[in-house]
């Protein structure tokens, strides 16, 4: 039982990092069409630039609202540069070969920049771990779980309720019809790209002090982030976070009643079964592209 | 016609060349490195060059060997062992190296087992400890290692581990790559040469970020001792975890902690013990103190710390020592006149006393530093100190 509690604590932490990348990819997806496939790189930057900050000497949350506004501006360009030129239309997929490209780039540049160590990020949260029915957790744990739902709360309020949240919905159904009723598509894309890396970034942070900050740490948490987002169904914001989740707990299960070894092969093979029943992820919705 | 003939030309005259090396078989003052100088790993490729680039300053100040200044050449293969083997035959062919330096990764160094003994060049492991890179099977053997050899570093650990534990329940955790896998038999063959068996063994990848499942297991054989065999992030995970469930084994590791774990770990860190063939944490007896200076002075090092890896560039000056003192026993820049002489070289060095460095009618003793001069350090707020240094020396 104690055990048990033990594997859904670790689960649901490391189910929300996977449902942190996965709403990044949503957020993107749902405007664009596109998304940054080296979302977890976004993550990377978050974190590493935070770190370099304190080595500069900046106060902690000096350093994170700096690295976060870099994040955006890194978001912003990507989709400037590396998105927008290969998306046209809905089903150029150029973008997915040059996202990939910018986030081997970018891991190449920040181990160069930040060596090849792994770093911690002080923090409160993972100083003491607290002890719930036996079973230890950090603080810092559990809002990660947290983080990633008011952020899906917060998201989806915004697509209902604010102009700019139904222009992004607006130009996800039809971008061309978008454009016709006077709604600037490319900045639509633009800020999209420029929201997923804010969050990215600041979801960087706060898996930090639990992952450590390294130059690979993306691409773990990118790759199972994406698979995330598909399983959940990459429209559904809810979706994405649940699936995130149920994952993170999922893998848990395996690696403490089967085996450590078995887990990456019941996790991608519950992908693919996933997939063969719901074709569009559990709780997405069909798309139909019309040609 | 003209097209086909003009591959065989070239062919031709390769192998040319390729035959006058070896019949001239005079070869240049230079020592070349393959090694890791980017990627995760850079920092083995760094603590390589600074052990063996200070010994050869020291060596040129005194007039080289046989009047002529050592070099160090050194390329990168970041881990990938194509690029190992590229760089073994461009060190040989290219650079015509009197010998080839080890470098970090152990799967580098047995992609390096053939060209090296192909060619016929000396080769010196300087950090890479897996055991089938010396013991390789072929004659004769030009693999050499002035470092630790995962067979000993097991039989090392076992021998702590049994020390310490009280119940005698010995549990074991390694790393799902080449140098976790390989250390298994080895870690099973010390435990049952002592008439024992694991109660666990656990294994985890690169970058998990939770190992509790692994920790609950292994709290459950009863283990109150338990090796470790992986690299500082993830063993940061493993004590993460074990703080989680409330469970406190004595941890003993392969030096893969001797990087920055108690910088990643902070208080969990402290009474870790890690094997290592040198520290230059703590205090230091003169000789160490005079070389830290140079290598402070050289590379802006700010405190022995940021020394990663320090065994490695222990290594790396003693092994430039042995293969001097071997050069000039030849008499010549002559590969095979200096694997001959290797087996002769007697040197007090930095790591270990070599009397001799190797020994030619034993394959196990191409390896120099034997395990009674492993030491076994501990992390202490932050320091990974030698063990008589911190307060968990009481509970040996």
């Amino acid at each position: 039982m104690q055990a048990a509690l033990q594997y859904i604590f670790s689960g649901l932490a490391m189910g929300g990092i996977y449902a942190l990348v996965a709403l990044g990819f949503h957020i993107m997806w749902s405007s664009a069409k596109a998304v940054n496939f080296a979302h977890g790189d976004t993550l990377m930057l978050g974190a590493v630039l935070t770190i370099m900050g304190i080595d500069a000497g900046l106060p902690l949350p000096v350093a994170a609202a700096g690295s976060i506004a870099a994040s955006c501006i890194f978001g912003v360009l990507l989709e400037r540069f590396a998105v927008r030129p290969f998306a046209k239309s809905a089903t150029s997929i150029g973008w997915m070969l040059t996202t990939i490209a910018v986030g081997i780039m970018l891991e190449a540049l920040v181990t160069m920049e930040f060596g090849g160590f792994s770093r911690p990020l002080p923090s409160p949260g993972v100083s003491q771990a607290i002890f719930i029915f036996g079973a230890g957790v950090y603080p810092q744990e559990l809002l990660i779980p947290v983080f990633a739902i008011a952020v899906m709360l917060g998201f989806g309020w915004m697509q209902r309720r604010t102009l700019i949240g139904r222009a992004m919905q607006a130009v996800a159904f039809d971008r061309n019809a978008a454009a016709l009723m006077g709604i600037n598509v490319n900045f639509v894309f633009a800020l999209s790209f420029a929201i997923a890396a804010t969050l990215g970034g600041a979801a960087g942070i706060l898996i930090a002090p639990v992952t450590q900050a390294s130059s690979t740490m993306g691409l773990i948490i990118g790759l199972k982030g994406f698979a995330v987002a598909i399983i959940g169904g990459i429209t559904s914001a809810p979706g994405v976070v649940i699936a995130g989740l149920a994952f993170g707990v999922i893998e848990k299960f395996v690696e403490g009643y089967i085996s450590t070894a078995a887990r990456e092969i019941i996790g991608f093979s519950l992908t693919i079964l996933v997939l063969l029943i719901f074709p569009q992820g559990l709780f997405g919705k069909r798309e139909v592209f019309k040609v | 016609m003209q097209r086909l003939t003009c591959p065989l030309y070239l062919a031709a005259i390769v192998a040319v060349g390729l035959a006058s090396t070896s019949a001239f078989a005079q070869q240049e003052p230079c020592i070349g490195n393959s090694g890791p100088l980017t990627g995760p790993a850079a920092f083995g490729g760094a603590a390589v060059k600074y052990g063996a680039e200070i010994a050869i300053d020291e060596i040129n100040a005194k007039g080289g060997v046989l009047g002529k200044k050592l070099r160090f050449v050194q390329y990168d293969d970041a881990g990938a062992p194509p690029r190992g083997v590229d760089n073994t035959r461009r060190i040989a062919l290219a650079d015509k190296c009197i010998a080839i330096f080890g470098g970090y990764h152990s799967t580098v160094g047995l992609a390096q087992v053939d060209p090296v003994n192909e060619i016929g060049i000396p080769y010196i492991g300087t950090i890479a400890a897996n055991t089938k890179i010396i013991e390789n099977g072929k004659s004769p053997n030009y693999m050499f290692r002035v470092s630790a050899k995962d067979k000993w570093v097991a039989q090392f650990l076992v021998e702590q581990a049994i020390k310490s534990s009280k119940n005698g329940k010995i549990a074991f955790i390694y790393e799902n790559t080449g140098w976790g896998n390989g250390a298994i038999p080895d870690i099973k063959a010390a435990m049952q040469a002592k008439g024992k068996e694991l109660v666990a063994t656990e294994t985890f990848n690169w970058n998990d970020q939770d190992m509790s499942a692994q920790a609950i297991r292994i709290k459950d054989a009863g283990a109150d001792t338990l090796l470790i065999w992986g690299l500082d992030r993830e063993g940061n995970q493993i004590l993460r975890s074990l703080d989680k469930i409330g469970y406190k084994p004595t941890k003993i590791a392969a030096w893969g902690l001797a990087g920055n774990l108690g910088e990643l770990a902070g208080p969990l860190a402290n009474g870790v013990r890690v094997m290592q063939t040198f520290s230059w944490m703590g205090e230091m007896d003169g000789k160490t103190k005079a070389l830290w200076d140079k290598i402070q002075k050289k590379y802006g090092l700010k405190d022995p710390s940021d020394l990663k890896m320090g065994s490695g560039t222990a290594n790396a000056y003693d092994a430039v020592y042995i293969l001097a003192k071997a050069i000039e026993k030849a008499g010549a820049y002559d590969w095979k006149k200096v694997r001959e002489a290797l087996y002769t070289v007697e040197h007090d060095g930095l790591v270990a006393k070599y009397s001799p460095a190797f020994d030619k009618s034993n394959p196990e003793r191409q390896d120099a530093i034997l395990p009674q001069f492993y030491k076994l350090t501990a992390w202490h707020d932050g320091k990974l100190l030698p063990l008589a240094q911190t307060p968990y020396a009481v509970s040996q």
